[in-house]
């Protein structure tokens, strides 16, 4: 019987340690790929000139910078949400890049598609979104939560309920599964054609699969690159529709 | 080698959700994204802004600018054309001056003339009355010797021209 073998799924998520082995700061490919995720972006708005009229790199940190503000904060909070740009650009930046990996040659693995990074940002904008609720409403932004007021008396614990898990449990983890997930879906279907190019050049008849993986391959990398830049879209996006959410509960 | 990038080379030794987040992993996260934050906040961001902010005034400055030069352009369009209007009702009213002095010129040359004409007409024709009346004084006898001889044929005897000249005169100033 002709068959190829394939890795276990923890063979594609998890990497050995390059220091630190044991120990909680442990530096392995993902850690590798933050710290990346942070120095590109630094790189990028430290090396853009601030001229009047901009070219090359200016022209990407200042397109990213008005992306952010044109399509996230703007739709979503408004003129009042550009103090929470540097949140969202920082959030934005730091996902596309630890995302963006999974298309690149000897790193093909996205940061995110390991819980830590995507749980992480979702404990930090489930934080942020309480803290601006409570900061801007006092205790009324959650008894507005519990007990909704424009929902019937008979209705508001029910309601109520709902709402507590959608805001409190359900939002926090929804950020975080859903990068999670979208990333390790792509990660997993690359690895899949990616190894099948490799283990399907062989003199054997598998070898008619290989131009069929080769074309998904290439078709799929394009559509990763769209996903990494997609996912760290929704995700700043949401956190800015929670942010308004808690500025404006009554909406 | 190529294997080796897209899987490592061996299962770790302990089998683990890989739903369960690492400690290592958002250690390093969490380090990595403070810092980017920190630095937009306080060190990328703010300049980038400025020159955005300093741009989009510049713009705003030659905007403000072109619409005040183009306000400026019509208003001098404006006073250019009704200086045009007034220049041309001008020329139109000295036209129609010209026009009607003209007219007025040609009037009074036209009847000057026709009084010149008409005086000369009567000169003529007072020239022409008096000649006919010569001519009539200068034929008047010799119409008279004509008629008494035709006379005197008709009667075939001798008439007498001056016992027959008033005969004559009266048939002629008849």
């Amino acid at each position: 019987m002709i068959a190829v073998d394939f890795p276990s799924i923890q063979n594609l998520v998890e990497w050995k340690n390059i220091f630190g082995d044991g120990t909680f700061f442990a530096f392995n490919k993902i850690g590798l790929i933050s710290v990346l995720a942070l120095l590109i972006p630094v790189a990028l708005f430290l090396f853009a000139k601030k001229d009047a009229v901009p070219r090359g790199l200016q022209n990407v940190t200042e397109g990213a910078v008005e992306f952010v503000e044109n399509q996230v904060i703007m739709p979503t909070i408004g003129p009042d949400g550009m103090r929470f740009l540097p949140l969202l650009l920082s959030i934005f930046l730091f996902i596309f890049f630890g995302n963006i990996f999974e298309v690149i040659p000897t790193f093909n693995m996205p940061a995110n598609a390991r819980m830590a990074n995507p749980l992480l940002l979702a404990i930090l904008v489930w934080a942020v979104f309480i803290f601006v609720g409570v900061k801007n409403h006092g205790a009324k932004y959650f008894i507005e939560i519990i007990w909704p007021p424009s929902v019937p008396v008979g209705l508001r614990p029910l309601v109520g309920l709902i709402e507590t898990l959608s805001v409190f449990i359900l939002r926090p983890f929804g950020l975080a599964v859903r990068l999670f997930a979208n990333m390790l879906a792509g990660h997993i279907l690359l690895v899949t054609f990616g190894w099948l190019c490799v283990v399907l050049f062989v003199p054997n008849a598998l070898a008619a699969i290989l131009p069929f993986s080769f074309a998904m391959l290439v078709l799929l990398t394009g559509f990763e690159i769209f996903v990494s830049f997609l996912q760290a879209f929704v995700f700043a996006l949401l956190t800015a529709v929670y942010i308004d959410s808690s500025l404006h509960p009554a909406h | 080698m190529l294997l080796a990038i897209l899987a490592a080379d061996e299962a770790p030794k302990e089998v683990v959700n890989p739903i369960i987040p690492e400690v290592s992993e958002m250690f390093w996260g969490g380090l990595s994204f403070a810092a980017l934050f920190m630095l937009i906040n306080f060190v990328l961001l703010p300049p980038v802004q400025r020159a955005m902010r300093d741009r989009e005034a510049t713009i705003q400055a030659d905007k403000d600018a072109a619409d005040a030069a183009r306000a400026k352009a019509a208003s001098a369009k404006a006073d250019a054309d009704d200086e045009v209007a007034d220049v041309r009702a001008e020329a139109s009213a000295v036209v129609d001056t010209a026009r009607e002095e003209a007219e007025a010129e040609r009037q009074r040359l036209l009847a000057r003339a026709e009084r010149e004409v008409a005086a000369m007409k009567e000169i003529a024709e007072e020239e022409i009355a008096r000649d006919r009346e010569d001519a009539l004084l200068q034929l008047r006898p010799q119409v008279a010797d004509l008629a008494v001889n035709a006379a005197s044929r008709v009667v075939s005897r001798p008439i007498d021209a001056n016992a027959a000249r008033p005969v004559v005169d009266r048939v002629l100033n008849s």
